[in-house]
């Protein structure tokens, strides 16, 4: 008697575990997010410390796919593109890895210098990840002579789908309200084109360059929590690394990171 | 024994806890929403919006486009601008017309007005967004330009110049070259529209619902908003716009025209600084708010243009279908039959056969791309010559196999007879589907061999054998700008027992098959109609020149006699 009943609660379980493993399975498939603070003051920071580090790939450095361009063949298909979703390079760095504070909530304010352009030259978007600040305006390329179309996949913002003719060599986009991301950027009319942009609500994000390194600068003196997102090796957001930083010191904290 | 009814007992149990869970945790994101709205929709709409409007409701699987998903606040058919939520006008438009070309129907006979209103209410609780009720911003019907030659040969310029060839193809057939890879919001294929086929618009085929998706775009969908800055040269007049083309046409330009220049290029950024201003909701001062007007007069313009082109490329309705006094009837000509480029076929009105998905029988075709076929046809004392048009957005002739079936995906039509002409109206006829019991004749042509048409004989849809005896069929096909043109000749009687004979006079039942390769059609997945018929004009009799004059001359003489008779007898009285 007291095995069957074990059996039906263990079968009673496993249906729960079923079950609630359905309800988690509605958000299967959506991109991890970065994890903003809930508030952000901007002021000046004096004697902030730096934050730097590398970001490496573990494992056999996967072969990038080679881009199927099946139209504007003179102009996309002039040189070979490839899938960026994983890049890596030299010593297996990680490039195109976003490295943030995800708990800073006072600190310094945007560097509104940095121009944020993104390009479509060759039918490719340059950069592949690109953050983008709350209410900034990204300004996107068009030298190509070709007819793009740049579709930003926002849910939180307003979605954007607009037509960037051949003529049309700049176009600004209107900042938005919210932060978010990162969210896709597609060209429909060359399918293959990908990209991502994070509107980010502080100035404490970077993205890993061609060496896999990162450096955060004038980061207030403080214990944080430091996230990164990759687009195929998801994100640290439920362990944070926790990085001490003293006034005017440097701190290092490298990644390695693997595939989902 | 009791002890398996425990277990069985805990089981179900388990289940509907578990699918509790599941409930509980999508449920929690509901709002409140009117009790009335709920049951209508849950009856309704539910079926394939889903419960929770996420789009996923039982029938969602099959349905191309997919169901809107209502929890994302993205509207295909609005009359609003870019970024904005439908208005509530838009809602109900759109439950009670319906969406021609997809699976969503017009429920103005099925539901009250006030069940309609309430629906939109309910929708409206599936996305966030809506509850902020600020009113979302529409996009002005004010200066229309009406439809005329000039306007839509502006338009077609704009066509070209705004990049719509991209995806809807040199003239709007839904071939442009992006066609194949596009996939909507949710990552499901989509294809442009076929402009041609106005029948299909999702939101309606007039001149203000075409302004309307050009201007707002088509949330979801690949199709962009045509707002303000898209246009070149936005910001600046017709005028100056053409001044500053001839400008930077220029190989060198002076120091004035370098100045010129510039100035147009400072107005230029002004205005689309206004442009971004508006949308990231920074209020515009009178001034600014005129200067943006100005420059959207332009576009508002160029853009009514666009909308009398497109609307110039479809018949304004559909064709009615080739039944009644539709039914295809063969021309008789004296002489040879024409062949496919002359010019004479110009004369004959098409007849349109619409078709549909085959979901009778495995693999199913859920989602067509191929919306119908039209027909013309000319026969002499021998032999019988058709031709048969369709559009199809890619020209597909089998580099791509099917992975079930391992068979090439190709373009393709069928053309089906019965192979013995059923005597009178009720005899039965085959089974539409390729026959069954009775038997039927086919002309099979594919896009990879465009000269040739294979003739079959069939007893079902998977049972067609290629005949022995290939008669001298001609055929010819082409495929261009998204259309398929295909002239078959055939002799009018043939030594083939397994042919159909054709007679004049004689109503023959005509079916089709089409098969777009693109869109995965192999074997029984295809489109297809039911039996229509067709009939060779039987000429009319040359004795038409003999025997009424000859009755006339008859009947005149009697007279003439009579009265003669009657004249004789009088005078001798």
């Amino acid at each position: 008697m007291k095995t069957y009943f074990l059996a039906s609660l263990a079968i009673l379980l496993a249906c729960y575990y079923v079950g609630s493993a359905f309800a988690a399975d509605s958000g299967a498939g959506e991109v991890e997010m970065l994890v903003f603070p809930d508030a952000y003051s901007a002021g000046s920071v004096s004697n902030g410390g730096t934050i730097s580090g590398v970001v490496k790939f573990e494992g056999d450095m996967p072969e990038m796919k080679v881009l199927e361009i099946t139209k504007d063949q003179a102009v996309c298909g002039a040189t070979e593109k490839y899938d960026e979703s994983v890049v890596v390079g030299e010593g297996n760095a990680l490039k195109n890895t976003i490295v943030y504070l995800i708990d800073v909530s006072k600190g310094k304010d945007f560097d509104k210098a940095t121009k944020l352009e993104m390009d479509q030259k060759g039918c490719k978007f340059t950069p592949h990840v690109q953050i983008v600040p709350v209410g900034a305006r990204l300004t996107m390329l068009n030298t190509d002579k070709v007819n793009h179309n740049v579709h930003i996949f926002s849910s939180i913002n307003k979605p954007v789908n607009k037509q960037q003719t051949k003529n049309r060599r700049k176009m600004p986009l209107a900042g938005v309200k919210k932060a978010e991301g990162p969210v896709s950027v597609k060209c429909d009319i060359h399918g293959w084109m990908s990209a991502w942009i994070a509107y980010i609500p502080h100035p404490y994000f970077a993205v890993t360059n061609e060496k896999g390194e990162f450096t955060l600068e004038d980061v207030p003196a403080g214990t944080y929590k430091l996230g990164y997102w990759h687009e195929a090796c998801g994100t640290n957001s439920g362990s944070p690394a926790s990085v001490t930083v003293e006034a005017g010191g440097s701190v290092t904290q490298d990644f390695t990171l693997k595939l989902k | 024994m009791k002890n398996r009814n425990v277990t069985l007992l805990m089981l179900v149990l388990g289940i509907v806890v578990g699918t509790l869970r599941c409930a509980v945790t999508y449920a929690q994101n509901a709002p409140e929403a009117s009790e009335k709205g709920k049951e209508v929709y849950d009856q309704s709409c539910a079926h394939c919006h889903g419960t929770e409007g996420r789009g996923d409701g039982s029938a969602a699987e099959n349905l191309l486009p997919r169901p809107r998903d209502f929890t994302r606040g993205l509207y295909k058919i609005r009359s609003t601008e870019s970024g904005q939520l439908p208005t509530d006008q838009d809602l109900f438009d759109i439950i009670t017309i319906g969406m021609p070309g997809s699976s969503m129907p017009g429920w103005e006979t099925s539901l009250s007005a006030d069940d309609r209103w309430e629906v939109v209410a309910y929708i409206k609780t599936f996305y966030d967004g809506f509850k902020a009720g600020e009113a979302p911003r529409e996009i002005s019907l004010d200066g229309k330009i009406p439809y005329a030659e000039q306007s839509v040969e502006t338009g077609k310029g704009l066509y070209v110049e705004l990049g719509c060839v991209e995806c809807h193809g040199n003239i709007g057939r839904g071939d442009g070259t992006s066609a194949p890879t596009l996939t909507d919001e949710w990552g499901f294929q989509t294809w442009p529209a076929n402009l041609a086929q106005s029948w299909n618009f999702r939101g309606g085929a007039d001149t203000e619902a075409i302004f309307k998706r050009f201007i707002g775009g088509i949330a979801g969908s690949p199709m962009p908003a045509f707002e303000g800055d898209s246009f070149l040269h936005f910001g600046l007049t017709v005028e100056e716009s053409k001044r500053l083309t001839e400008l930077e046409n220029k190989d060198e330009m002076t120091e004035t025209e370098e100045a010129e220049s510039e100035k147009f290029y400072e107005k230029m950024d002004a205005a689309v600084n206004l442009a971004l201003n508006r949308t990231e909701g920074i209020e515009l001062t009178a001034a600014e708010q005129q200067t943006y007007d100005d420059a959207m007069q332009v576009v508002y313009e160029k853009s009514w243009h666009l909308a009398n082109y497109v609307k110039s490329l479809a018949p304004e309705q559909r064709p009615e279908p080739a039944i009644g006094k539709n039914v295809l009837r063969s021309q008789y000509v004296q002489d040879a039959l024409p062949g496919m480029e002359d010019p004479v076929w110009e004369t004959l009105q098409a007849r349109h056969f619409p078709l549909v998905g085959q979901i009778v029988i495995e693999p199913r075709q859920f989602n067509p791309t191929i919306d119908s076929v039209d027909v013309k046809s000319f026969y002499n004392d021998t032999e019988v010559a058709f031709l048969f048009t369709w559009d199809d957005r890619t020209h597909t002739i089998g580099d791509e196999t099917d992975e079930t079936t391992g068979k090439p995906l190709e373009d393709a039509l069928a053309i089906q007879f019965p192979v013995k002409v059923p005597q009178g109206p009720t005899a039965p006829k085959p089974y539409f589907l390729w026959g069954g019991r009775l038997p039927v004749y086919l002309w099979h042509w594919k896009a990879s061999t465009p000269e040739q048409v294979t003739e079959l004989t069939a007893k079902g849809i998977n049972a067609a054998e290629v005949q022995e005896a290939q008669g001298a069929l001609q055929a010819q096909g082409v495929y261009t700008d998204g259309q398929y043109k295909l002239w078959v000749k055939r002799a009018l009687k043939t030594d083939d027992k397994k042919d159909l004979q054709l007679d004049p006079g004689v109503f023959v039942p005509i079916a089709f098959s089409a098969w777009d390769g693109a869109n995965g059609d192999v074997d029984a997945k295809r489109v297809v109609s039911s039996w229509y018929t067709f009939v060779l004009e039987p000429v009319p009799s040359s004795r038409r020149f003999v025997y009424p004059p000859l009755i006339a001359i008859l009947s005149l003489g009697l007279l003439f006699g009579l009265r003669a008779a009657v004249q004789r007898r009088n005078s001798v009285s």
